[in-house]
């Protein structure tokens, strides 16, 4: 019974019965005329609505005919089958049951079904007996029904108390109605007659059918009466609904328990009491049912309660007649929020829902703080709409998102009086006092932090190489507008913490992308002032440097969480860097000193140091700081895993290693596609760096044994192309640059320059700058000079003087340049030489020492070592007196010290060639 | 350095009265090739001279020039007989060269095959020796140590010819026989390598092998072809010997040089360890007992027994010393480039005299 006064069932009725009515009241037009209509033209409704009731209730008495037709045959399965179907007839029926009440029918089919079933159960030979199918559909059934039947329990205790009786009334009720007397006074009873009445229909009689007909004459006005009452209450709460129907309930079983004595004057006074108390319990039973549903909302009801609200709402918020104030429409709201997060809830009904109450409360003029507030939980449900946090909002749910943030921004614009906030309590919000400023609860903030996240996502989640990636990545123009127009309101309203997150949000939209158009005011200068003054004024809003500036510089000032502020620098510096600045990122990037403590910093934070560190050494490359670029570089490109650092991907050989859990939090920290840097560039970058530092530092120290690597990588790169059997003309951008490198040991700039840029790599490599052509000329650049160094290194033991015009003309640099690097060269002592000015020569002094030589001064070396272990060993033969030998031993090493930087001069005279 | 095999040799034994065959029996026209170095067949073995075919070093010559490259080695079986307080060595062939392919390949079964097989066309099929080529004389090595100890041990007489075809590239064939001394043989028996019994065998690295001095004789037919042939060949044939170039050869003997100091260092470092490790325990040692003996004498001045004896050994177990094999093999390799760099460097040294002579007479 308690199924029938839940809020839920009884709204549904009125739902399904309004359209119920509209069907079969095609004349009647209006809902509200139609007692008159009645009047009018009563037979013609009254066959209408009997056929849609008849109709029901004879598919019923017709399936639990086949029912009982199956128990007799014990024919579990067909009992199973027709039990499912009875169900499903019973729900299509109930709108009439509702109004009706249980057909008395009904609840003895389930009564007598249960205990057959119990009797089956019980009866173990007769189980064994049955077949396979049977017994199954036994179990299943007897679960079903037990289900099934614990909504009906009272009606079913109250059906078993008195079988008899309930029979002996209907046909006391058949007296009546013979009589023409019928319980008009009250329709509760009357209700309640033509229900029990219902269940003598299992065998309908002509008599019967004529009772019918007259009593659903009766229901008929009293439905009438009925529905009114139920559009009266409809906008009070539900709670009190349920309340009320309670009372009803109580009221019908006492008047019928009333009636049975009064009725039935030879029972006995026994059986009256015993009656009592059966009313007794059976009330307290209901009473408890009810608080019982009411505590078990979550529990195994939650099936057929969940949907439920939703669609009651419906027709309540656009109830006719209610005042709609801003009372009403919040509890409402409360009350589609209490769903929220529930196991059943349909959140993308709620979230229509919500649209319709702003509609609802827009239309009312209900005032913009109603608005606002609705605005707010309709985002919230936009987002709550994915309970995985690793899927994504769907395209037109993130539409849907932006809009709705976006009008939020109208409305808050629109009225600066409205304030929003998280700290204002619910108790203390204001929405409808216009007189004093609107206080809204949620914060705007955090709505734009959600929906940059989840803008994120959707850019992680979608194919980078396809249309609908571009077809996403242009909603980040509205992103961006979005958080702009935060900032400004922001900016007006919002505490510090507050604009520093959303600078943040702001920074974290512009560091990555290159100004354009900046870049293009640079390149052309200024040249009419009264034009580039109003340009200036135009697009001073527009320079991404400017803005950086201003942005990063106040939360510099006035951040307190130190994460904003580290994120807030490196971005600052990747821009700088992006844009060729180069010394103010590196003075950033020393000043901030994150170098030191970046290792403590959670992972997303790490991975844009990452990114800014290759950022910044691609732009010390592109101003031909080789050295810079290799050392910025050297950290992510030694690791090999600079794909992982970079948070472009994810390796595929640490799949063992981590487990799932890991890998979808590594795939979260992903940064989306139109962030990422080009790794093939960056390898090219750090390679090229590598062999304009190591090719000369190799020629210098070919013979020295104590010779490190700079860089184990491009070493390794090397090794790779010599164990290559059969060398081909180089395709990748890897044998590029050894096959340079090779050209570059002999000096061969030219074949060098030729291997690095050509038509392949620029189109790998070079035209990603900004700047290509600067880029590959300062590369050209760089290139001659290396080689002139190498070819010096390898070559200056064969010339006794040369010329620096031909060395000039070697290499097509200008002979400054060329006297420059000859000079630091024999300044740093790598060049054994000296400049002759009037013949403008380089004049070798020979003072490298030969293979030979070099390898017999190791030999000495390796022998003094010798020595000095040996004599360890006589140490412990001798004891510890062995100072004499190591006093000698010290002047042995000087000696050869000394032999080693002054010596070469004298052996050379004495070594003859 | 490349394995030299240490193959078990077969069972023919010393077997002195081996018919000599062949062109062995002509012993005119002799040519001395190996500098016989003094102390060589100084020992009391029988064979005081080796006496090589030519055939033997030409196709010795042929199988590293097939087969043979960079520090590849080379190895092969001599043939031959003991003649009185000689050994002639008339024939050899080679040990087919290894690939992993044919792991199972036995080398036992292929030499016995052989031997028969040359039996069959009668030349001499007594195993005495075996060959080796080199690179840059670095031959001093554990592998041809142990092989040349079970040939030794196997037939008493036999040597091993070391090839070294650089030097022979540059103008000098360079073919030398070398054998354990006996006071190495000893050793070797004993198989303990420690540090004391090498002191008690009083063995050095300039004592563990002994060279022989070598003989290369040809039949008379061969001499007469090769003084026609010499007659024919041009002065500018034999340029190789006055080559001046000694850069290339003395940094890769310096090199080798340097790679073998280095592990000598490190052996010593080692040495050194254990040293230092045996001292500290003999005074954790010396300590102990003295504890021990300290707390008898109390034991006893209370009357009571005195603590039982224990093993000592086991409380304090010996480090374990490492074996001076290696580092005496070190030494001796150290010791043979050091001789070939004074050989070569002296021989260039009067060349490059020679040439400055040339060069003022010139001027």
């Amino acid at each position: 019974m308690s199924r029938f006064f839940t809020t839920g069932s009884d709204s549904e009725s009125e739902s399904s019965l309004s359209g119920e009515e509209l069907v079969t009241k095609p004349v009647g037009g209006n809902y509200g005329k139609q007692p008159l209509l009645l009047s009018e033209d009563e037979e013609d409704t009254k066959r209408v609505v009997r056929s849609a009731k008849d109709k029901r209730f004879e598919e019923l008495t017709n399936l639990i005919r086949t029912i009982r037709n199956a128990m007799k045959i014990r024919d579990v399965t067909k009992c199973l089958e027709e039990f499912e179907l009875l169900g499903k007839a019973y729900g299509k029926a109930k709108s009439i049951v509702d109004k009706e009440g249980v057909p008395r029918f009904y609840i003895r089919i389930l009564a007598d079904l249960e205990d057959y079933l119990n009797e089956l159960w019980e009866d173990k030979e007769g189980k064994k007996k049955m077949n396979k199918n049977n017994a199954k559909a036994l179990s299943t059934l007897r679960q079903k029904i037990r289900k099934y039947n614990r909504d009906f329990e009272s009606h079913i205790t109250n059906y078993k108390q008195n079988p008899e009786q309930s029979a002996d009334e209907d046909a006391e009720k058949n007296e009546e109605d013979s009589e023409g007397s019928s319980d008009e006074d009250e329709d509760e009873d009357g209700v309640s007659a033509a229900a029990f009445l219902k269940k003598k229909a299992e065998a309908p009689s002509g008599e019967s059918r004529k009772f019918l007909k007259k009593m659903e004459d009766e229901d008929e006005d009293s439905e009438d009466s009925e529905d009114d009452e139920e559009w009266d209450t409809g906008s009070t709460s539900s709670d009190s609904d349920s309340e009320e129907e309670e009372g009803k309930q109580t009221a019908l079983a006492s008047r019928f328990l009333k009636k049975a004595p009064t009725t039935e004057e030879d029972k006995k006074a026994a059986e009256k009491k015993r009656e009592d108390k059966a009313k007794k319990k059976h009330d307290r039973k209901s009473k408890r049912l009810d608080e019982e549903e009411e505590d078990n909302e979550g529990g195994e009801w939650e099936r057929v309660r969940g949907g439920v609200p939703l669609v009651k709402e419906k027709p309540k918020m656009f109830a006719k007649g209610t005042e709609i104030t801003h009372a009403v429409v919040i509890k409402k709201l409360n009350e589609i929020l209490q769903a929220r997060g529930k196991k059943g809830t349909d959140r993308a009904a709620q979230i229509e829902l919500l649209q319709l109450l702003v509609q609802i409360a827009s239309e009312n003029n209900l005032g913009e703080g109603v608005i606002v507030k609705i605005k707010f939980n309709i985002i919230a449900s936009l987002y709550d709409y994915n309970p995985n946090l690793a899927t994504y909002m769907k395209p037109e749910m993130w539409q849907k998102c932006l809009d709705c943030i976006n009008e939020l921004m109208d409305i808050l614009f629109a009225n600066p009086n409205i304030f929003v906030g998280e700290n204002i309590l619910e108790e203390s919000e204001n929405l409808q006092n216009v007189d004093q400023p609107l206080r809204v609860r949620g914060c705007i903030l955090t709505l734009v932090e959600r929906m940059d996240e989840e803008f994120t996502k959707i850019m992680q989640n979608t194919d980078p190489h396809s249309q609908e990636y571009v077809e996403h990545l242009k909603d980040e123009a509205q992103v961006c507008a979005i958080i702009e127009r935060v900032q400004r309101y922001l900016e007006e309203k919002g505490t510090t913490e507050e604009i520093c997150r959303v600078y943040l949000r702001r920074i974290l939209h512009t560091y990555y992308k290159f100004d354009y158009k900046a870049h293009q005011r640079q390149l052309t200068p200024p040249e009419g002032s009264s034009k580039s003054e109003q340009d200036q004024a135009e697009n001073e809003g527009e320079d991404s440097a400017v803005l950086m500036e201003r942005l990063c510089k106040y939360i510099y000032a006035k951040d307190r969480t130190d994460r904003i502020r580290t994120c807030a620098i490196l971005c600052h510096i990747y821009h700088h860097a992006l844009h060729s600045r180069w010394y103010q990122a590196r003075d950033l990037m020393l000043m901030s000193h994150l170098q030191d403590n970046i290792q403590h910093a959670d992972p997303p934070v790490q991975i844009l140091y990452n990114r800014t560190m290759v950022q910044l050494g691609i732009c010390a490359f592109r101003q031909g700081l080789t050295k810079d670029a290799h050392n910025a570089l050297l950290d992510i490109q030694s690791s090999g895993r600079a794909k992982e650092l970079l948070g472009q991907g994810l390796l595929l050989r640490s799949l063992q290693e981590r487990n799932q859990e890991q890998e979808k939090v590594e795939r979260r920290r992903q940064v989306p596609f139109h962030l990422h840097i080009n790794l093939e560039l960056l390898e090219c970058v750090y390679l090229v760096s590598a062999m304009l530092l190591e090719i000369p530092y190799m020629a210098a120290h070919e013979s020295d044994a104590r010779r490190r690597m700079i860089s184990k990588q491009f070493h390794h790169q090397l090794r790779v192309g010599e164990r290559q059997p059969l060398l081909g003309p180089p395709e990748s951008m890897r044998e590029h640059v050894v096959a340079a490198s090779k050209a570059m040991k002999m000096g061969d700039w030219k074949t060098c320059h030729s291997f690095i840029i050509n038509e392949k790599m620029n189109g790998k490599v070079w035209d990603l700058f900004p700047e290509a052509d600067k880029v590959r000329t300062m590369l050209v650049r760089k290139i001659q000079e290396e080689s002139l160094r190498t070819y010096l290194f390898t070559y200056s033991s064969v010339y006794d003087s040369i010329s620096m015009e031909t060395l000039s003309d070697m290499f097509e640099l200008d002979l400054p340049t060329v006297h420059s690097i000859i000079s630091k060269m024999i300044i740093n002592e790598e060049l054994m030489a000296s400049l002759d000015q009037p013949t403008q020569t380089v004049v070798m002094h020979r003072t490298e020492p030969t293979a030979q030589q070099n390898l017999a001064l190791q030999l000495a070396e390796k022998l003094g070592s010798l020595v000095e272990n040996n004599e360890r060993v006589f140490d412990h033969k001798q004891g510890t007196y062995g100072g004499y030998f190591r006093d000698q031993k010290d002047g042995y090493r000087k000696n050869e010290g000394y032999m080693r930087r002054g010596g070469y001069r004298q052996q050379q005279s004495q070594t003859a060639y | 350095m490349p394995t030299a095999h240490a193959q078990s040799v077969p069972q023919m034994a010393s077997r002195k009265e081996g018919t000599g065959s062949g062109g062995t029996s002509s012993s005119s026209a002799t040519g001395v090739v190996g500098k016989g170095k003094g102390k060589g067949g100084s020992g009391d073995s029988a064979v005081k001279q080796v006496q090589i075919d030519g055939l033997v070093v030409l196709k010795i010559i042929k199988h590293y020039q097939e087969e043979g490259q960079g520090t590849e080695v080379v190895q092969g079986v001599l043939l031959g007989l003991v003649v009185e307080d000689r050994l002639e060595i008339t024939n050899c062939f080679p040990f087919p060269q290894h690939t992993e392919d044919d792991a199972d390949f036995d080398e036992v079964q292929y030499q016995m095959e052989m031997m028969r097989s040359l039996r069959h066309v009668n030349i001499d099929h007594l195993h005495v020796g075996w060959y080796q080529s080199t690179y840059y004389g670095s031959f001093v090595t554990r592998a041809l140590l142990d092989s040349q100890f079970s040939y030794q041990h196997a037939i008493e007489e036999s040597v091993v010819l070391i090839y070294d075809p650089i030097k022979t590239a540059q103008g000098s064939l360079s073919l030398k026989a070398y054998r354990l001394t006996p006071k190495l043989m000893e050793v070797c028996k004993e198989k303990d390598f420690s540090p004391e019994a090498l002191k008690k065998a009083n063995i050095t690295f300039e004592h563990m092998f002994e060279e022989v001095p070598i003989v290369i004789k040809n039949s008379h037919l061969i001499n007469v072809l090769m003084w026609e042939l010499e007659k024919k060949s041009a002065v500018a044939d034999k340029h190789e010997l006055l080559s001046l170039a000694s850069s290339n050869h003395l940094g890769k003997n310096l090199q080798l040089l340097m790679d073998r100091v280095d592990e000598m260092s490190q052996d010593i470092v080692k040495y050194n360890t254990y040293m230092r490790n045996t001292s500290k325990q003999q005074q954790q040692k010396h300590q102990y007992q003295q504890r021990r003996q300290q707390e008898n004498m109390q034991r006893q001045s209370r009357g009571e027994p005195p603590l039982p004896e224990e093993d000592l050994s086991k409380l304090f177990k010996p480090p374990q010393p490492p074996a001076r094999m290696d580092s005496l093999l070190i030494a001796g390799q150290i010791n043979t480039y050091c001789q070939n760099i004074k050989e070569f460097t002296a021989q260039n040294l009067g060349k490059l005299f020679m040439a400055q002579a040339l060069q003022e007479y010139n001027n």
